[in-house]
């Protein structure tokens, strides 16, 4: 553009801009813009205070490649939605959901769509304003009084002097002969500069590099040992206002936040007399038959399994060997704490009372947390009872079993 | 790229050109007071031939030929199977689906104009208007779905069966809803209002033709806003009612929207070939312009993205959650052979038009713009066949009176329009906003 060689530290004389010509209708300029069409002018542009329809083929402007960056852009979105995926999915995270394959399309169209609209609107905004020139800090025009009206109710248009076939008196002659309301010579703008506003650019320097911060910090601590505890931005579940367990209380006399029960009281259903029943006792040992509210059938049995599958099969194992799937990933890990679960299915297990082995489920041994408040009572019996048939399965002999078991006769 | 953008529009011109000096030829009816073959002044200084008259005429007694006889054959068709017209009951329940999305489609497209006082369509909009007005075609067209329902026949639904719905719990427990009596009384409701609305419409713009007197246009936008609430339900629970109950086991809450999708895509379809017929009997063929077109193109473009977003909205909850109660419905469509319907329908309803229909050449191009048209009603055709089918159909088979019986029902509407449309105006002649409709330019 003409303008880029202005020199606004040396004002002087200035050179001639190109000829503005003013109409009073989006017809005027229409029929006008067809006559500067038909004369070959390639560096002429016209000012609308609307979008007058059919312009674009009055000036003769070619269609746009807007649209094919626009849709190069939607497609590399849509690539890297999918190659973002595929990749965290596959590689970098791998995360079992309910079962779903690790790279399931589905799940990932969502995505795949927003990247998609995404590129395409960033790219549709930024690659118009720069096929457009844009942003464009002066331009002669803005020193034309009249040219102000292109924002209200008047249609210019304004052809260049840098246009080849610019010459001012034929040029002026063919303005004038389209019907103009009127036509000015507008001259090169020797005051203002056609650059960026300096704050502008240092403006955008400083935000962004004010926005890299947080990655920056993100990245650092990736990388650096703290022993402060995390910021935790929201609080609510730091300091809630409730008095914990073992913590003081002022309200009461003792100053115990957990109250004791008032005393010679029981709760409902917290009696527990029944010393063989609730801890397996029995004459001052350990109960070597099971309590008669154990019903020794089908159900219990089915009970016990059931529970053992959920409580104890993650460290012993489905056959109580020790070999359960967290016992494997432990020893995978080859984590130095870890303390193998015991083989249920060892002699001296046989041979312990079942109050004896009612009460390690009950109270829990070495690393072996108690669960007695986790499974009610009679479940643990049931558990008990069904270690017994597992011990007893395990010590048993193939021989003397029908060939369809796999024993031999 | 700039080449071929002015040699569509060279081939634009060219078509106005030719088929001006042909409406002279069509024969004056002897009800209409005009001349058919007169060219009607639409504002000063334009004017273009607005009559159907004979060719109406002509195209009434063509279509309600093909659709009685069509009829009558996929009814034999079905006869002849033996399944006590269960099979032609589903098959002719898919081609009604797709009548009902063409006429309901376009009773929203009418109303949708009318709300938001819109310009550049008014040269399209009396074919909206005669084409809604089938409401009470279809009606008549619904007896043979709703009356043996109410027989207590369970040919396509479960539900209506009184024996298999004792044997049900869920079929028990939603029985209060899905019975026959509410049924009918409830698809009486819905044609009523869509008889009325359309009737309104088209009523109010004639008037128009008539008197001139553009006071009118305001009451009908205040009618659009609660009517178009009304519809949206009407459609929401017809949809429900006469599609998703096929299966009365499975619920979808999107179901209403999909369905509406394949409504506003069978508008754009059915306006755009409308147009292409009416411009080579020389009717229209100043008044719409590549313009218009290009414009409808879009609107067809935009709703088979639609199509797919609600489509896959569906899909994506149900696969996600995976609870049985739900994912069975998509377990049978993607087993014995429905699974590659599926996929015919997400490649043919979605990718290949989406891609097809995103250059704004093949848009402003009527021949391209026409194959699109056809393909897209194809592709409804095939979703409608794709949710009621599985019903029946273990395996997708593609029976001779499927063809029959969407070719009768889309006849049967043909002719509906082509009655109403042969002895009126073919566009408001006299609506205030036609200037700038005539006038309309995209660019």
């Amino acid at each position: 553009m003409s303008h880029d060689e202005k020199t606004p530290e040396t004002p002087g004389p200035a050179a001639l801009h190109g000829l503005l010509a003013e109409y009073d209708t989006p017809g005027a300029i229409l029929a006008a813009s067809q006559k500067i069409r038909d004369a070959g002018y390639s560096r002429w542009d016209t000012f609308t205070p609307f979008p007058v329809h059919g312009i674009d083929k009055a000036m003769g402007i070619k269609m746009t490649v807007l649209p094919w960056i626009v849709l190069g852009a939607g497609l590399s979105g849509l690539a890297t939605a999918i190659a973002l995926q595929w990749w965290t999915n596959t590689f970098d995270y791998k995360w079992l959901i309910s079962g779903k394959p690790f790279f399931s399309i589905p799940a990932n169209v969502p995505i795949m769509f927003e990247l998609t609209v995404l590129f395409a609107g960033i790219t549709a905004l930024v690659a118009m304003l720069v096929l457009n020139n844009l942003p464009l800090p002066s331009h002669p025009l803005d020193f034309v009084r009249r040219f102000a009206r292109s924002t209200d109710d008047r249609f210019f248009l304004l052809i260049e002097a840098a246009d080849p076939k610019f010459d001012e008196d034929s040029t002026k002659a063919l303005l004038e002969g389209t019907h103009p309301a009127a036509v000015e010579a507008v001259k090169e703008d020797n005051v203002t500069s056609n650059k960026l506003p300096k704050i502008l650019i240092y403006g955008v320097v400083i935000m962004t590099v004010i926005a890299t911060v947080p990655f920056a910090l993100a990245a650092k601590a990736r990388h650096a040992v703290s022993k402060s505890s995390r910021i935790h931005a929201v609080q609510d579940m730091d300091s809630q206002p409730k008095y914990k367990a073992q913590r003081a209380n002022p309200v009461y006399k003792d100053g115990r936040a957990t109250r004791l029960p008032d005393e010679n009281t029981v709760a409902v259903g917290e009696l527990k007399e029944d010393a063989h029943f609730f801890r397996g006792k029995m004459n001052g040992g350990w109960a070597r038959t099971f309590p008669p509210q154990v019903r020794l059938e089908d159900a219990t049995m089915k009970r016990g399994q059931e529970r053992f599958g959920i409580y104890c099969t993650p460290c012993h194992g489905e056959g109580g060997e020790g070999n359960g799937m967290v016992a494997k990933r432990a020893e995978e890990l080859q984590q130095g704490t870890w303390v193998p679960p015991t083989n249920l299915t060892q002699d001296y297990l046989r041979q312990m009372a079942v109050g004896e082995l009612f009460n390690t489920i009950s109270n829990g041994v070495r690393n072996m947390p108690a669960y007695g408040p986790q499974i009610a009572t009679a479940d643990r019996w049931a558990i008990v009872m069904y270690l017994r048939a597992l011990q007893r399965g395990h010590a048993s002999k193939t021989a003397g079993l029908p060939p369809a078991t796999g024993g031999t006769n | 790229m700039a080449t071929a953008k002015k040699s569509s529009k060279g081939k634009g011109g060219s078509d106005k050109k030719d088929e001006a000096p042909r409406s002279a030829e069509s024969k004056p009816s002897s009800k209409a007071r005009v001349d058919d073959a007169a060219l009607q002044t639409l504002v000063p200084g334009f004017s273009d031939n607005v009559r159907l008259g004979g060719e109406g005429s002509a195209l009434f007694v063509k279509a309600a030929g093909v659709a009685v006889i069509s009829l009558g054959i996929a009814g034999a068709m079905g006869a002849s199977v033996g399944d006590d017209f269960r099979r032609f009951s589903h098959s002719y329940l898919v081609a009604f689906a797709v009548g009902l999305a063409v006429s309901a489609g376009f009773l929203y497209w009418v109303t949708l104009q009318h709300l938001v006082n819109s310009h550049w369509s008014v040269v399209l909009r009396r074919i909206a208007e005669v084409f809604a007005a089938n409401a009470p075609v279809l009606f008549v067209l619904s007896l043979p779905i709703v009356l043996p329902v109410l027989g207590g026949q369970g040919l396509i639904y479960d539900w209506a069966d009184h024996a298999k719905v004792e044997a049900d719990h869920l079929l028990h427990h939603k029985a209060p809803y899905l019975n026959p009596t509410f049924f009918a009384i409830r698809i009486v409701f819905y044609f009523g209002f869509w008889t009325l609305l359309s009737r309104y419409y088209l009523k109010g713009s004639l008037r128009l033709d008539e008197t001139g007197g553009a006071e009118i246009i305001p009451s009908m936008r205040r009618v659009a806003g609660p009517a178009m609430i009304l519809f949206a339900l009407t459609l929401t629970f017809a949809a429900v009612d006469f599609l998703m109950s096929v299966d009365a086991h499975w619920f979808s809450t999107i179901f209403g929207v999909y369905f509406f999708a394949s409504c506003v895509i069978c508008v754009h379809a059915v306006l755009t070939l409308s147009l292409i017929w009416l411009q080579g009997k020389g009717r229209l063929a100043k008044s719409v312009t590549v313009e218009h077109y290009h414009d409808v193109g879009k609107m067809l473009f935009a709703f088979t993205v639609f199509w797919a977003y609600v489509g896959f909205s569906q899909f994506m909850l149900i696969w996600y959650a995976n609870v049985p109660e739900e994912t069975a419905w998509f377990k049978e469509r993607f087993a014995h052979g429905w699974g590659d319907v599926s996929w015919a329908l997400l490649f043919g309803h979605f990718v290949f038009p989406f891609f097809g229909l995103l250059s704004r050449h093949i848009k402003r191009n009527k021949k391209t713009l026409a194959f699109f048209a056809v393909w897209m009603l194809a592709m409804v055709y095939l979703d409608m066949y794709w949710l009621v089918m599985p019903n029946v159909n273990e395996t997708p088979d593609f029976h001779l009176m499927d063809a029959f019986n969407v070719l009768g029902i889309l006849s049967a509407l043909v002719a509906g329009a082509a009655q109403r449309a042969k002895g009126i105006n073919l566009l408001p002649t006299k609506d205030p906003r036609l200037a700038r409709s005539l006038a309309f330019e995209n660019i």
